[in-house]
């Protein structure tokens, strides 16, 4: 096929490929644990990093990582020892990391077509070495991920009695949350930080109307989430679509389906 | 040598919140093999004294001895098994097959990226067959009637084989064969298997054959120990609000 005659057009479906299968199975346990908005606000710190990035002249994407583990950490203490709702803690990082950003951009004069592209993902300008980074970084998340499995998931389903298994809870949402802040972070250049929180809750949510267990709900997770980001990228090529937005809306055609194919009368 | 050792022993507990004495001084005692039902009036601290045993609260003063170590010093979890009171109430969206909850029970015996062991899925299907949950291996536990998931989380409770099982008052929303199907399984655990067995409940009559001791919270720390002692129950319920009849009528069968 043509398409895959670029050099740019492989790197982009690689990186989309590794980013379809880190944001939908982190995502898994994020949804589980009611916590869907952690993507979205974990976006915005990011985009700090961005910023930074930008302005400083340093890699935008190591900053990204770096700001957007602040913030994570921040929000998991946050709701560890202080009492504040989860939802509140999310609603302050999320518009104060965005004003933030705004500041430091505009400060700097850098609001241009760089930091647009940032917002709303460039997977076709995603470098050899970016690639790389996202590769073996996506690669050490997923191990995590798999490796912990079972603890994430029996502190999903309930915290308490986990705890009292002998499970470190407060280690595991930590480490939980630093993976996440991860993959976001990784997943900017792909669909940018205003949609990265589509693709980490919709695969999820969609794979949830089946009614099916914890482990195929995760594997239906991931098969819609390739789909949405292969066929989003296609269409992006084909009708040159900005393709963050349109694989966001080939999942949302995913939820849809699913959600008519499960209805309950 | 252990034997003596109480399986729980808490000294001097006291909980205060925000100035509101919850628990007064609370010294008490469970050894193995014992069968406890802990009751008293709602509010009266029964569910938070549990939660202190755990260590899922912290009390203000006092200490909490499990398996005769200091709290912050156990690790041996696995020995106990727990269900929470809202264990008929959980999520029922969530995404868990019968077998994967009772599969989590095995989860703190397996280490990092332990796959299920042929050993791990041989003891849950004994526990399965045992709690008769094993033909609904693969439904959905939001699906399940309450006295259903009552079973799976016992049974859950069960499979990291504690030599203790506490239980909040896991009957809410189940029905009453279900109910008498459970207190049999119960006893049949204390006394054929010798599991210690923590019971929180309100309904004491229904179990008051099988119980050995009796405690009553209502923010101090009632013992009866003998509770088949039509005396002291009423005695107790004299001191508590506690619906003595219930008790009592129990006693002529």
């Amino acid at each position: 096929m043509e398409i895959f005659e670029y050099d740019f057009m492989q790197r982009a479906f690689i990186a989309g490929i590794i980013v379809a299968v880190i944001a939908s199975v982190g995502g898994s346990f994020v949804v589980l644990k009611r916590y869907s908005l952690i993507a979205e606000t974990l976006a915005h710190s990011a985009l700090v990093g961005v910023a930074i990035g930008l302005v400083a002249g340093v890699s935008p994407i190591a900053v990204a990582v770096g700001l957007a583990l602040i913030s994570a950490w921040s929000i998991e203490y946050l709701r560890s020892y202080f009492n504040i709702y989860s939802d509140s803690i999310l609603a302050i990082f999320l518009s104060g990391s965005l004003a933030l950003a705004i500041l430091i951009v505009s400060l700097a004069g850098a609001f241009n077509t760089s930091l647009f592209s940032y917002l709303f993902g460039s997977i076709l300008s995603v470098s050899n070495e970016e690639l790389w980074v996202m590769g073996s970084t996506g690669a050490v998340a997923l191990l995590l991920l798999l490796g912990f499995y079972k603890e994430f998931y029996f502190i999903a389903f309930d915290e308490e009695v986990a705890q009292v298994s002998g499970l470190k809870v407060v280690f595991f949402n930590f480490l939980l949350i630093t993976i996440v802040a991860v993959i976001i972070a990784l997943s900017i250049r792909v669909v940018g930080t205003l949609l990265i929180g589509a693709l980490m809750v919709i695969p999820t949510v969609s794979a949830l109307q089946y009614q099916k267990g914890f482990a195929a709900t995760i594997w239906l997770a991931l098969c819609f989430s390739l789909v949405a980001v292969i066929s989003g990228m296609f269409l992006s090529y084909y009708l040159a679509l900005p393709s963050g937005a349109i694989i966001v809306m080939c999942i949302l055609v995913i939820f849809i389906i699913s959600l008519l194919l499960n209805r309950t009368s | 040598m252990t034997f003596h050792v109480p399986v729980f022993e808490t000294k001097e507990i006291s909980l205060n919140i925000g100035g509101h004495r919850v628990l007064h001084r609370i010294s008490m005692q469970i050894f193995q093999g014992d069968y406890v039902a802990i009751i008293g009036p709602n509010g009266g601290g029964k569910t938070t004294l549990i939660r202190i045993l755990l260590g899922l609260q912290q009390a203000t003063s006092g200490e909490v001895l499990l398996f005769g170590m200091k709290q912050k010093a156990f690790t041996a979890w696995h020995k106990i098994g727990y269900v929470p009171q809202r264990a008929t109430q959980i999520d029922t969206n969530f995404p868990a097959t019968v077998l994967e909850v009772v599969m989590m029970g095995r989860i703190p015996k397996r280490t990092f990226f332990g796959m299920e062991r042929s050993v791990d899925r041989d003891i849950v299907h004994d526990i399965m067959l045992k709690m008769d949950v094993l033909d609904l291996k693969d439904k959905l536990i939001g699906t399940l009637s309450g006295g259903q998931r009552q079973r799976v989380m016992i049974a859950r409770a069960l499979a990291s084989e504690p030599e203790v099982l506490i239980l909040d008052e896991p009957n809410t929303g189940v029905d009453v064969v279900s109910q008498k199907r459970f207190y049999d399984l119960l006893r049949q655990l204390n006394k054929e298997e010798q599991m210690t067995i923590v019971f929180v409940t309100h309904d004491v009559g229904v179990i008051a054959d099988d119980i050995g001791r009796l405690f009553s919270v209502n923010e101090t720390l009632f013992t009866c120990n003998n509770p088949k002692e039509a005396i002291s129950c009423e005695e107790m319920s004299r001191l508590y609000g506690m619906d003595a009849h219930l008790i009592r009528n129990h006693h002529h069968h």
